[in-house]
């Protein structure tokens, strides 16, 4: 194996690796790209010498194949090292619909305190089939996605007579959602926690819902010890800042808590978010790596 | 190497790299949502019970034109333009267009003794899990949604609409049957 098939082949697993471990900084990172770019150089100018010393024309096409896989594969990886964004996660409520520009729209699956998610997300997009997303890795063109598990918490509000009340989070991704994602951290006594807010614009209270693991609650909360399930902790306000008796109460296991003049009840389950990162496009990986791999098989055949 | 060649070798590295590069000069950024990003998309069916507590859902609204109102009693402008939806629902009950006002996450008994203290006619669907408000992503209350008669929204509002405004979202679809 020469100089010339080396360099090439290095490109083309280099960017077929980029896509098999996508996510990984060193992809955007400046001499990696700088050495991705100099291999293609090699290559092509490798290339140039080997096509003028080859004996036959079907050697001269093998040659080619090779460098123009290796320019494409190449091309694929650094532009995805150099103009890709940064991975991001979208966190979507239960029957929210995100629509990303340049990727299509993410359905989260509904969910409620009585039926937990039940289906994933689906990535729909125009002239393509909707695509399930699980935890395993879905190729959707240049971006890679996949789910994660995250804990939010399902809350319900009564007002002490047992009347359901509305709940909204004019702070939130969702307006009308009784889903707190449990986006914000906060430090309480060295531990970081997930927090989130909500409102009960019937009984005028805002209500902050701190989550704690088990461990977390023990540790934490005076007289916690027994707890075996995850809790949350609410702190409620009145919209008009009057001073609210009984105003921190703590749910654990979903048992309902009576604090500050309401009734609520907190249940902390699993909800998937959808995290998407930058790959080399995988059909221009596909072919340059084709082309590299046809085109050394064919110099080996010809005996070159 | 022939000029024709060397043109169609430029035109498949063009070609090439547009499909490599095109993808990352537009970021993936989600787009601002609100009931109007969901015209054109078929309307969710959820079974829900009414604030008689008989099961309802849309599938039994096939071929009518569906006026659904997300509302509850805790919001003025929603008490607001209550008179102005039973002025629609009597001024086209001959019409096969139906409103229905979908109560956001209240009880059954607190959603009736408010439609009864206005006089309102049309059925009043209980969302107490507020579903309806979540897949509509409702940016506030009240909330329009206009259903044509195969189920598919096609106007949606943020915020309380006057009998004008109702009227003159409703009569095309009106005219087109």
């Amino acid at each position: 194996m020469n100089l010339f098939c080396t360099a090439a082949l290095t490109v083309a697993a280099a960017v077929v690796v980029e896509i098999a471990l996508a996510g990984q900084p060193v992809y955007h990172a400046g001499w990696y790209n700088v050495v991705l770019v100099a291999l293609v150089v090699v290559a092509i100018v490798a290339a140039r010498r080997q096509f003028f010393r080859a004996s036959c024309v079907r050697a001269r096409f093998a040659i080619v194949a090779i460098a123009a896989g290796a320019a494409i594969a190449g091309l694929a990886g650094a532009a995805s090292g150099l103009f890709a964004p940064d991975s991001q996660t979208f966190v979507g409520a239960p029957g929210q619909r995100i629509s990303v520009e340049e990727l299509g729209v993410l359905a989260f699956p509904l969910a409620s305190t009585d039926a937990p998610a039940s289906g994933s997300v689906t990535l729909e997009r125009a002239l393509h089939a909707p695509m399930e997303l699980r935890q395993r890795r879905s190729d959707a063109g240049n971006f890679i996605l996949r789910t994660i598990p995250r804990s939010v918490v399902y809350v319900e509000a009564r007002d002490l007579r047992g009347s359901r009340l509305t709940i909204t989070q004019p702070a939130g991704s969702a307006f009308l959602s009784p889903v707190l994602l449990m986006e914000h951290r906060q430090t309480i006594a060295g531990v970081d926690l997930p927090y989130d807010s909500f409102n009960v614009p019937a009984a005028r209270r805002i209500v902050k819902a701190v989550m704690f693991t088990p461990g977390q609650a023990a540790m934490l909360l005076h007289g916690a010890s027994k707890i075996a399930e995850a809790a949350v902790l609410f702190a409620v306000d009145d919209e008009n800042e009057r001073p609210l008796s009984n105003a921190i109460a703590l749910s654990a296991g979903g048992r309902a808590v009576r604090v500050g003049g309401l009734s609520l009840r907190a249940t902390v389950e699993s909800y998937p978010a959808v995290e998407v990162v930058a790959a080399p496009n995988t059909l221009a990986t596909a072919l340059g790596t084709a082309l590299v791999l046809g085109g050394i098989v064919g110099l080996i055949l010809l005996g070159g | 190497m022939s000029r024709y060649l060397l043109w169609s070798i430029a035109a498949v590295a063009l070609g090439i790299a547009f499909l490599v590069l095109e993808p990352f000069f537009v970021s993936p950024a989600p787009r601002s949502g609100g009931p109007a990003s969901l015209v054109g998309e078929a309307a969710p069916v959820f079974p829900l019970r009414d604030d008689r507590g008989f099961a309802v859902s849309l599938d039994g609204y096939h071929g009518r034109i569906v006026v659904m109102n997300l509302w509850a009693s805790w919001c003025p402008p929603c008490r607001a333009e209550m008179p102005d939806l039973q002025r629609l629902a009597q001024a086209h009950e001959r019409d096969g267009i139906a409103i229905v006002g979908v109560n956001e996450g209240e009880s059954p008994q607190r959603a009736a003794a408010f439609a009864d203290s206005l006089g309102i006619s049309f059925p009043i669907w209980i969302d107490s899990a507020q579903r309806y408000g979540r897949t509509y992503a409702a940016l506030g209350l009240p909330t329009t949604v206009i259903l044509n008669r195969r189920g598919v929204i096609v106007r949606a509002f943020d915020g309380a609409l006057t009998f004008v405004q109702m009227e003159s979202a409703v009569r095309p679809l009106v005219l087109m049957h």
